[in-house]
């Protein structure tokens, strides 16, 4: 548990599972304890939350002073004999879990939780007007309508406790709804807004059962329903059919503009008045307090609640997405920065966003640092005394750079006085062989053999198109071998990571050459997509080797980073999902524009208001 | 408000015009010229006063540790976090040093020398002497990585290298480890010069050593020992731990 998820800033979840066990842990932040609770991974025990917050709060209160009086000492000198009281609430936790479990099998309960269930179904639609707007066209805001008329129907005829405490809400959202559909009918239909109130009060009655199943696109159901209704829905329907506004949409629009544009620009506006409505009364409540709130954190003590984090969160969040970091680690990444900070006490004069912005510094610097820096001058050299030649497999989707930089990586070498051996493995790319060729033509003549006492510094192996790659490699290595060349820097082609028989081939040739070095060459223009493609490439190399431990790709290539100024995120996305470091840069097109990663600077450029 | 002031200030002119007002600008002076002294010497005193325990994962920092401030055996985990605290150096000097203990993790390490490194003033670097044939490659990447770091090129510490775990017989000697890290160190310098220049163009590493000549421990700016202990002691968890070499280096330092 120490050394994987929590150093690399995987801290998000709360579990973490290992072999047969799974742990559970919890952080604290302020005495800097971490708690873990382990258990069989078959078992299901349901009381081990519970059991690590009352042991969490247990052990701290009782031995809060020797923490905070003697620090480090005090952990070292103090015994902590903790062993009854953690029986005993490991035997409390026990019995309660055991005394819950009957009450749970009464039906009558099921009935309530069914109820409570579909009301709660009813209330989140409410509360996300947003996403009705998007989901359904003209026809879809009758439902919406229909809706919003039929909960409040529902509050008031339900009454058991949990409406009663809805009811408020409720209103006020009905409020939203209300406010909301207007506008909605205001700009897309100039007639027709009267009759449309009373259809949606003939229609509560007979539209709650059936609509309580389906919770998206069910435009066809409502349709029918109108046309098969009572007299005002059928009189009413004719004359929304016909209405010139409605069947062709606003006579504001231009002709040739797209839908979904104002569509969205309306989503917009909904969203913000929704927040805007939800945010006035907290703000007007919040109003004195907040000052003073706001003094108090400042000086003084004060520790970190996950309310505070939340907003600077969401917005270090957002910053990061649009620097390109993929949304899903973004999320993780933020995660994980609030299970470390949560409950931490501030010092002096730190605001909640000083404090967020400099962890999750650290925590980015961290990421970009991973386990042992992929050093190929020290390895060539290792192999050189073997008498063996270092293989680089270079893979990755079509387009990156491979080739390329796989002549950048074969300049480098040879500056330094290794004899390189290009294997072309891309016997399917039109001109891929000639365009190793054209490298290898250009290198011999940049360090001609005269200079490097009488041998060919870089040499092409190739056999034509068509043939099967992996056998390709195989002799490349041989010949290698007998010639004494020192690296062998294998381009494979370009494949898709869906691509199953093409990722299988890859695997193969992997599995089969075991190569020294398997680089994933990636471009940093990518977004989203990285996660996806590294995922799926480890995978398929996992499946496919028959070996204990599989080769998975050892490091990354980060190629035309030229093109992106500082959305740099690419980077972290990469190395985050793999924990394998990024070992060259590629910063443009001529033999000289390989560099290394500089994790501080990506990390500034990337938290660069 | 500007009028009321300004009687204020003739009054206190005033008053001040007399022989009073030489000593009380003298007695001002001197408070604030005393002021500046103390800062700044505690400045110089505290801002090197720490000794940091560094290495590899599992190579016995934590222990260390723990030994030298209570005597006593812990068991340890992999440390995720520092941990520091002030160790009296001998019995009757009433010097001390802040003795911190970083962890050794990879994604963690170089945060944390960042950190601590200005504040250093010598440097414990425990080797795992069972494993070092096997981790030769990434102690010596380690090692470079603190040597040729800029602050502390230019602080130069007190560096000694502890080879831990001596109680086991398998373990390797001082000089054997010094040998195999000078080589090991040797090529690293020509590799990492080597390696492609970073992305922003910050000045390359810096050069350890003297080009030409292999790489030798005394060519470093700062004072290099080797010193063989065991945190855990011949006797097992029961008996004491064998630090002579160490702590009398610590008192040599501090």
């Amino acid at each position: 548990l120490l050394t994987a998820p929590l150093p690399q800033e995987r801290g998000g979840n709360n579990s973490f599972t290992h072999e047969a066990l799974t742990l559970k842990y919890k952080l604290d932040n302020q005495f800097e304890l971490v708690f873990v609770v382990g258990f069989q991974k078959i078992l299901t025990l349901t009381y081990v939350d519970k059991l690590i917050d009352d042991v969490h709060k247990e052990f701290r209160d009782k031995y809060r002073n020797e923490f905070q009086q003697k620090g480090a000492l005090g952990l070292l000198n103090g015994t902590f004999d903790f062993k009854d009281d953690f029986m005993r609430l490991l035997r409390d936790a026990e019995e309660s879990s055991r005394v819950r479990a009957p009450t749970v099998m009464k039906t009558f309960e099921q009935s309530l939780k069914s109820q409570k269930t579909v009301k709660c179904m009813i209330e989140t639609r409410g509360e996300k007007p947003k996403e009705k707007v998007k989901n359904k066209k003209n026809k879809g805001s009758k439902k919406e309508g229909t809706e919003a008329a039929a909960a409040p129907s529902k509050a008031s005829g339900g009454d058991k406790q949990p409406s009663a405490a809805g009811d408020k809400e409720e209103l006020t959202k009905d409020e939203i709804l209300q406010k909301n559909r207007e506008e909605f009918f205001r700009r897309h239909m100039k007639a027709g807004e009267k009759s449309r109130s009373p259809k949606p009060d003939a229609q509560k009655e007979k539209g709650k059962k059936p609509r309580v199943w389906d919770l998206g696109n069910s435009n066809a159901k409502v349709l029918d329903y109108s046309n098969s209704a009572t007299n005002g829905s059928a009189e009413a329907c004719p004359v929304e059919e016909f209405d010139p506004d409605m069947a062709l949409g606003d006579k504001n629009r231009e002709p040739g503009r797209l839908y979904d544009l104002e569509y969205e620009s309306e989503d917009e506006t909904e969203e913000e008045k929704v927040v805007q409505n939800t945010s006035k009364p907290s703000a007007k409540k919040g109003g004195l307090g907040g000052m003073f709130g706001m003094l108090k954190g400042l000086v003084g003590s004060k520790s970190l609640t996950r309310e505070d984090m939340d907003p600077v969160l969401e917005k270090m969040k957002d910053h990061l997405i649009a620097k390109n970091v993929a949304a899903e680690i973004a999320v993780q990444l933020c995660e994980s920065v609030a299970k470390k900070l949560e409950g931490k006490v501030m010092g002096t004069f730190t605001t909640v966003t000083s404090t967020v912005k400099q962890a999750l510094q650290e925590a980015l610097v961290q990421i970009l640092q991973p386990q042992r820096r992929v050093d190929v001058l020290r390895d060539v050299m290792d192999a050189q005394r073997h008498r063996r030649p270092y293989v680089v497999t270079f893979c990755g989707v079509n387009g990156v750079g491979k080739s390329t930089n796989l002549a950048k990586i074969s300049f480098w070498l040879i500056e330094n006085g290794f004899s390189v051996l290009i294997a072309a493995c891309d016997t399917f790319r039109a001109g891929a062989v000639e365009q190793l060729r054209t490298h290898t033509r250009r290198l011999n003549a940049l360090h001609p053999p005269e200079s490097h006492s009488g041998r060919t510094m870089v040499q092409l192996y190739e056999k034509g198109y068509g043939k099967d790659a992996a056998g390709i490699a195989m002799e490349a290595i041989s010949y290698a071998r007998n010639q004494g060349f020192d690296v062998v820097l294998v381009d494979t082609a370009g494949r898709m990571q869906d691509n199953a028989p093409l990722m299988t081939a890859l695997a193969k040739l992997i599995a089969v050459n075991a190569p020294d070095l398997v680089l994933f060459v990636g471009e940093a223009l990518v977004g989203n997509e990285a996660v996806d493609q590294l995922v799926k490439f480890n995978k398929a190399l996992a499946d496919h080797s028959m070996a204990q431990t599989p080769r998975l790709i050892d490091g990354i290539v980060l190629t035309k980073f030229d093109t992106i100024d500082d959305k740099v995120g690419a980077a972290i996305s990469m190395t985050y999902i793999t924990s394998k470091p990024i070992v060259f840069v590629g910063t443009g097109q001529t033999y000289c524009d390989l560099r290394s990663l500089n994790a501080k600077a990506v990390v500034t450029a990337l938290m660069k208001a | 408000m500007a009028g009321g002031l300004e009687p204020d200030l003739a009054a206190l002119r005033r008053e001040l015009s007399g022989p009073a007002a030489l000593s009380v600008l003298l007695a001002l002076i001197a408070v604030a010229v005393t002021f500046l002294i103390w800062r700044f010497v505690q400045g110089r005193r505290s801002s090197r006063k720490a000794v940091l325990l560094l290495g590899l994962c599992d190579a016995g920092k934590t222990l260390l540790f723990a030994r030298l401030l209570s005597g006593r055996y812990r068991d340890t985990q992999t440390s995720i976090t520092d941990s520091s605290a002030t160790y009296r150096v001998s019995r009757d000097k009433s010097t001390s040093v802040t003795l911190i203990d970083l962890p050794g993790h990879e994604s963690l390490r170089l945060q944390f020398l960042e950190r601590f490194k200005a504040a250093a003033r010598a440097i414990v670097f425990v080797v795992d002497s069972v494993a070092f044939q096997r981790e030769v490659k990434d102690v010596a990447e380690f090692l470079y990585q603190v040597l040729v770091d800029g602050t502390i090129l230019k602080n130069a510490p007190a560096l000694l290298i502890a080879c831990n775990k001596q109680d086991v017989t398998m373990a390797k000697s001082a000089k054997l480890i010094q040998q195999q890290l000078e080589k090991e160190l040797n090529t690293l310098r020509v590799t990492r010069s080597a390696a492609p220049t970073s992305l922003d163009s910050s000045g390359g590493p810096a050069q350890l050593g003297k080009k030409g000549k292999d790489f030798d421990f005394s060519q470093l700016p700062m004072k290099v020992e080797f010193v063989e202990c065991s945190a855990r002691g011949s006797k097992g968890e029961e008996g004491d731990a064998d630090l002579e070499g160490l702590e009398k280096w610590l008192v040599k330092v501090a």
